[in-house]
């Protein structure tokens, strides 16, 4: 319903007799209108201060923060146009469920009639409609936390502002209620950003994800980008379920591409592949980090590029996770067909070239992804 | 037989039965998961095993011998519990040393057996660290550690990858195990995780209200759940459950019509999602339906489906799939194997055609 801008925004806390730290670093993000973005990180990478300053409950230290092209960030919370579910739920105590979904609607001009069949639908979507009627304290954590999402959405302000709002769902929930809120911000083209430590939500909920890291931007891209082509090792191995397989390694240049070693964590060669096409700075050796993600992984048949010894074959109803030990180097593939293998046993296994993303061992950036694209 | 063995075990507060004819056995080498919703008396199973609370029917025998009123200590039994309960003025070494000083054991012989337990959680170089000073991963290895480092016969975890994050949840799941199977001990892990249960549980015992609901490898239990509260706790995304009714043997499903021999009166068709195919082309006998939202997953996708009368459905898809279909409200065409349907009784929830252990 509007544009958001972060313009090199940084935020600095000057702690009384400490050092000021410096939690957000010139951050810039585009918002586009309608658009869902995810700021996803590990606790104090300054995720939380975005929003709250977007909330208008910090300062903004550095910077500028722009609804619709109007500067905000000077403005009180009240008048930024902008909707916040809180980590910390903040319902109201002396108000039910259902009075405290409903209040923000009762200053909005014209939503008069339809607040009783705004609350209904808000609540029958998060799956609180049993309790319209009670009292906040004695919900559980994960009712408390969806009215205070239902509080947040029912506004449909022109920016809605989630703070981990699905951190307390009950398993069984999680996907239908994502699906249910993912439509629901489409519907209603809603603008929004939400906060998670959890990238599994980040991807299945956002149009683009902002992976910070350490007050710092470290990608901002859609979950295709983030998983095809991470910037850095940072985003390659916090983005994913099993994580993305690293391994220390060298590239030297052959007569067509070039060679890869991958080593094991004693830093003998482990296994070796042949990147045909890949034009590298790597005229000398050069020391790499390669990075496989553990689904692209073939195994039990076809063609092999080393022998994986199994060391667990774990198959999950949907999905097979296998752990094996390749010439000394623990590699995690996933398939989706049940493997008949057990600990021990010897299997081909193969990593296709557009599995494989190079990083530079130290800055961390990546210098390559899924090698076959480049031929 | 080497291992434990519960049978018969109930147990009752004030406030009701908490356990009603529990029966499990586990093997020496064996992992059993125990999994269930919070409240459902896992805990309190736990501490019948370990002699912390005494059963009110039924025997706990440990290597065949009866332990039911044997005191804790004597029972050989190894414990590590989600919140690590470290001793948080020993450091590492004394609180893995610590089942073994309570047995006077000579100074050398302790410092070999904590080595070498420490060695296999990799821990080895944090020995002399007070818990405080240990990242969340190293004290749960610590007090898997001191669990293990008794060699105990018995080995129960409750939930002990909880509290860690899912990085080393996840490493946890591949390392352990190895690493139990090298002790031999028979072990009961508990869990509210259904993957981790999969993983790391040779069988699952799935506790409800107090009983078990289900007794089988892991793999039955995903494919042939005995109840629909079972089917809902196994799968991410949960289950697809379509209320119908059976009428002269068969059933409507999305409106395309099954047939259901043993069944009658009202039921719950389950479906799971990744036994749906979607397409966004017409095909023959598809059922239209409506996408309204795309939710990638790490290596699938989930997609939010309405059915012709207006039935939400999850679906998943691979990956590469998913990119096509965009972002909008757009027609899709669904179809399933008739074969892949696990149909409830909707009144008990049972599944029809089941047969209870």
């Amino acid at each position: 319903m509007a544009t958001l801008l972060l313009d090199n925004v940084t935020k600095v806390y000057r702690p009384r007799g400490k050092a000021p730290v410096e939690a957000v670093k010139r951050v810039r993000l585009d918002v586009k209108d309608g658009e869902i973005v995810a700021l996803l990180g590990s606790s104090g990478c300054g995720k939380t201060s975005m929003l709250r300053m977007i909330a208008g409950f910090e300062d903004v230290t550095e910077g500028a923060i722009k609804i619709d092209g109007k500067e905000i960030h000077r403005l009180p919370p009240a008048e930024r146009d902008v909707a916040m579910a809180f980590e910390g739920y903040s319902l109201y105590p002396p108000l039910k469920v259902k009075e405290n979904i409903g209040f923000a609607l009762l200053r909005q001009r014209g939503a008069g009639t339809d607040i009783d069949a705004r609350v209904k639908e808000i609540a029958s979507l998060l799956e609180i409609s049993d309790v319209l009627d009670r009292y906040p304290s004695v919900l559980s954590a994960g009712q408390q936390q969806r009215t205070s999402l239902a509080r947040a959405l029912i506004r449909r302000a022109p920016v809605s502002l989630l703070d981990e709002p699905m951190s307390q769902l009950e398993p069984q929930l999680r996907a239908i209620l994502r699906a249910r809120l993912k439509d629901y911000l489409i519907a209603h083209k809603m603008t929004t950003v939400f906060v998670t430590h959890d990238q599994t939500e980040a991807i299945a909920l956002a149009d683009r994800i902002a992976v910070m890291e350490k007050g710092e931007l470290q990608q901002f891209g859609t979950p295709d980008e983030i998983k095809q082509s991470p910037n850095n090792l940072f985003v390659a191995s916090f983005v994913g379920e099993p994580p993305m397989n690293i391994f220390a390694g060298e590239v030297i240049a052959a007569r067509d591409g070039v060679a890869l070693t991958g080593f094991g964590p004693d830093g003998k060669p482990a296994f070796a592949l042949a990147a045909p096409g890949l034009e590298l700075d790597a005229s000398r050796s050069r020391k790499v980090h390669i990075g496989i993600r553990p689904h692209l992984i073939q195994t039990g048949t076809g063609a092999s590029d080393a022998t994986g010894r199994v060391i667990t074959n774990h198959w999950l109803g949907d999905q097979s996770h296998i752990c094996f030990d390749v010439g000394g180097a623990t590699v995690v593939g996933v398939t989706d067909k049940p493997l008949a293998a057990k600990p021990g046993d010897a299997l081909p296994v193969r990593f296709p070239l557009r599995a494989i993303h190079l990083f530079d061992p130290e800055t961390g950036d990546a210098l390559a992804h899924g090698l076959e694209r480049t031929r | 037989m080497s291992g434990l063995v519960l049978s018969h075990i109930s147990k009752g507060f004030k406030s009701g039965k908490v356990l009603q004819d529990v029966s499990l056995d586990v093997n020496a080498g064996e992992i059993v998961a125990i999994v269930g919703p919070s409240g459902t008396g896992k805990t309190v199973l736990l501490r019948i095993i370990a002699g912390l609370q005494e059963p009110d029917g039924g025997t706990v025998s440990i290597d065949g011998v009866d332990m039911t009123d044997a005191a804790p200590e004597s029972r050989g039994i190894g414990m590590a519990f989600q919140n690590f309960a470290l001793f948080p003025h020993f450091n590492a070494f004394d609180n893995i040393g610590s089942p073994l000083t309570a047995r006077h054991i000579p100074a050398a012989s302790l410092k070999e057996k904590v080595g070498v337990v420490a060695k296999l959680l990799k821990i080895d170089h944090v020995l002399g660290h007070a818990p405080r000073e240990l990242s969340n991963g190293q004290k749960q290895r610590t007090a898997l550690a001191r669990a293990l480092v008794a060699q105990p016969k018995v080995l129960l975890l409750d939930d002990p990858l909880r509290n860690v994050d899912a990085k080393l949840r996840y490493e946890m799941r591949l390392e352990l195990p190895r690493l139990l199977r090298s002790y031999n001990a028979a072990v009961i892990y508990v869990t509210q995780d259904y993957k981790e249960a999969m993983a790391l549980g040779d069988r699952i015992a799935v506790l409800r209200g107090g009983r078990i609901e289900q007794w089988a490898p892991p793999r039955d239990v995903y494919a042939t759940p005995a109840s629909v509260e079972v089917a809902k706790l196994f799968g991410d995304p949960t289950i697809n459950l379509l209320p119908s009714t059976v009428e002269q043997g068969g059933i409507q499903i999305l409106g395309r019509r099954v047939s259901a021999p043993d069944a009658s009166g009202p039921v719950l068709a389950g479906l799971r999602p990744e036994h749906l195919t979607v397409s966004r082309i017409e095909i023959p006998d598809g059922i239209p339906c409506e996408l309204d939202a795309v939710m990638p997953v790490n290596v699938r996708s989930v997609l939010y489906l309405r059915g012709p009368a207006g039935e939400e459905i999850l679906a998943t898809v691979g990956e590469s799939e998913a990119v096509k279909f965009g972002r909008d409200h757009r027609q899709v065409w669904v179809d399933f194997a008739p074969e892949h349907v696990l149909l409830f009784d909707a009144a008990t929830g049972a599944r029809i055609g089941h047969q209870a252990h």
